[in-house]
């Protein structure tokens, strides 16, 4: 169980986290996302004690993370991958390591051996790829057999069945009864992954709920509809307590209905019902990347300034 | 490298319960120390230099010291090798705290130790462990080289007194200038601003202060780290002006100690 209880932290005058509350339950996998630069490894930095919060505080297990004994029985973590000497082999970091908190060494090759990495324990981090360094990190992580694991961006640089890997981990972990902390500002991961979520943008909590309240909240759908005498239909279909909103496009104006009933079958009845015309009914879901991108465009650091469509793509 | 779908992530073997403390901080970082090349590599440096080129001077300054024409001491070129070799110390010094600043790896050691302060005293004492065996060991090797042709000559040095005193004090100065590195390492955390300020302070600066008139230069030339921690690893000093062996190296550790200080201060405030 992972508390955070207003936590702050200023660099300067920007800051990266602002008066953030939340709690990450054991027992389940819960996504930090957010887009760059919204705060996910600074405050993922606060709790492992690396940054010292402006103000505000977090917990692990009910005590401040420095305050543990062997903190790596405790908690785990991946915060960058090759945060590793490159001269050093996979064996030789995880047996400092090991050494620094009372674990056996025999503990070494065992996580080895579940990372996929036994073969070249030997050979130089330094000559390791990307996928190789996050495996190794995520050795790490899992050495002290922690219950609570916290993994930054865990998928960057794997391939997909290192990805596949790392989803299937998160939820044996989860499953065990674990504290699991995932960040990532890719939503796509997250849905596959997560079963809670936290959003944040720009420091702050954006929504904190679990992933099917987030879709069923945040991901909407509705119905388009094209008719040659479109304003008959608007008022047919309003007139039936849907909720219908003209839209101009660049191929004519179109109809977006939605509210209960929204759906393409009962809408086509009704119009059908009044001998009404169609020339196009579709049911648009807006995917989660889309809710995620809606609830943090003004909260994202760094736009890129590109001629491209804003808001949400139909 | 295929992995298992639904890998066996629980421990098999059960952790003991004892709370690991300063030792197994210590053990840790003899691994860290001792598990990349580039420790062997400065320590190798540090014994080739130094016991090499002590064993080259009195080779060649032999007859010379021998002579009547001679003003300087055999003394002097006993432990000649270990004003250059120390350079290797403050390589290696700087490099194990910086190589951790560089790659990021700094958080992953100060994750698994929290009690930053911890981290800090076991790098110093394996780093300065390490500095010692090899300073003093380097100084040995270059006594019996070098002393094989001072002997030739009639001038050899008997292996007692100031001169045994210069080889375990070449240890004691190859493992201060080590931790002045690695204190300069905490408070800068970068390879090459390290090495090269902590250079230009011994060897530079060192020699610089001469020039400033008066009794303020002396005490200057005295008081500089490289200096005065110097006179302890030589049984006759090159420079007559500098204080005697003991007192001189007493300055010389407590400037290390400020630094530590200075260093651990830093530490434990800053986000790592």
């Amino acid at each position: 169980m992972i508390t955070a209880h207003a936590l702050t932290k200023r660099f300067g005058t920007t800051t990266a986290v602002d008066g953030v509350d939340f709690t990450v339950e054991p027992g389940r996998v819960t996504g930090f996302l957010g887009p760059n630069g919204a705060g996910k490894s600074t405050t993922m930095r606060m709790i492992l004690g690396l940054d010292r919060p402006t103000s505000g505080s977090v917990t692990v297990n009910g005590h401040r993370y420095a305050a543990s004994p062997a903190p790596l029985r405790e908690v785990g973590a991946l915060l960058e991958a090759h945060a590793i000497h490159p001269g050093r082999s996979a064996r030789d970091h995880l047996r400092w390591m090991a050494a620094s908190n009372g674990i056996p060494t025999t503990r070494v090759g065992e996580v080895l051996d579940l990372v996929g990495l036994d073969g070249v324990a030997g050979r130089r981090a330094g000559r390791f790829s990307l996928g190789m360094g996050q495996r190794l990190g995520i050795a790490a992580a899992l050495l002290g057999d922690p219950p609570v694991v916290i993994l930054d961006e865990p998928v960057n640089g794997l391939d997909p069945e290192g990805i596949r890997w790392v989803r299937s981990l998160a939820r044996k972990l989860a499953d065990e009864g674990r504290t699991v902390f995932i960040s990532s500002h890719l939503m796509s991961e997250m849905a596959l992954m997560a079963d809670h979520l936290i959003v944040v943008g720009r420091g702050r909590v954006l929504a904190d709920s679990s992933m099917e309240e987030f879709i069923a909240g945040h991901a909407t759908s509705f119905v388009r509809v094209r008719a040659p005498r479109q304003s008959e239909v608007a008022s047919l279909l309003a007139g039936r307590g849907l909720d219908v909103t003209a839209v101009a496009t660049t191929s004519g104006e179109e109809l977006h209905v939605t509210g209960a009933g929204a759906d393409a079958a009962g809408v086509g009845d009704l119009v059908g019902a009044h001998g009404l015309v169609l020339h196009e009914l579709t049911l648009v879901r807006s995917s989660l990347e889309d809710a995620f991108m809606t609830l943090t465009a003004d909260s994202v650091e760094y736009h890129a300034h590109l001629d491209a469509p804003e808001g949400v793509p139909a | 490298m295929s992995t298992a779908l639904a890998p066996d992530t629980t421990s098999r073997t059960t952790a003991p319960d004892r709370t690991p403390g300063f030792g197994a901080v210590l053990r840790a970082e003899w691994l860290k120390l001792a598990s990349v090349r580039s420790t062997w590599w400065t320590v190798a440096a540090m014994v080739v230099l130094g016991a090499g080129l002590t064993v080259l001077m009195c080779w060649g300054n032999a007859d010379w010291l021998a002579s009547d024409d001679a003003d300087e001491s055999p003394g002097s070129f006993i432990t000649w090798g270990m004003m250059i070799a120390q350079v290797t110390a403050i390589v290696l010094g700087a490099l194990v705290v910086t190589t951790e600043y560089g790659t990021g790896m700094i958080r992953t050691s100060l994750a698994a130790v929290p009690k930053r302060g911890r981290v800090l005293a076991a790098k110093a004492v394996t780093l300065a462990g390490l500095l010692f065996v090899t300073g003093t060991a380097t100084a040995l090797l270059g006594y019996w080289g070098g002393n094989h042709f001072l002997d030739r000559e009639g001038i050899g040095l008997p292996l007692e007194g100031d001169v045994l005193r210069a080889m375990y004090g070449s240890g004691l100065y190859m493992a201060g200038l080590g931790l002045l590195a690695l204190g300069a390492g905490f408070l800068l955390r970068h390879t090459a601003a390290v090495i090269s300020i902590v250079i230009a302070l011994v060897f530079v600066v060192g020699t610089m202060v001469i020039l400033v008139p008066g009794d303020l230069g002396l005490w200057l030339e005295r008081l500089m780290p490289g200096n005065a921690g110097g006179v302890l690893a030589a049984p006759v000093p090159f420079n007559p002006d500098l204080l005697g062996a003991w007192p001189s190296f007493a300055v010389f550790a407590s400037e290390v100690a400020a630094v530590l200080l200075a260093a651990w201060w830093v530490l434990r405030r800053r986000d790592a």
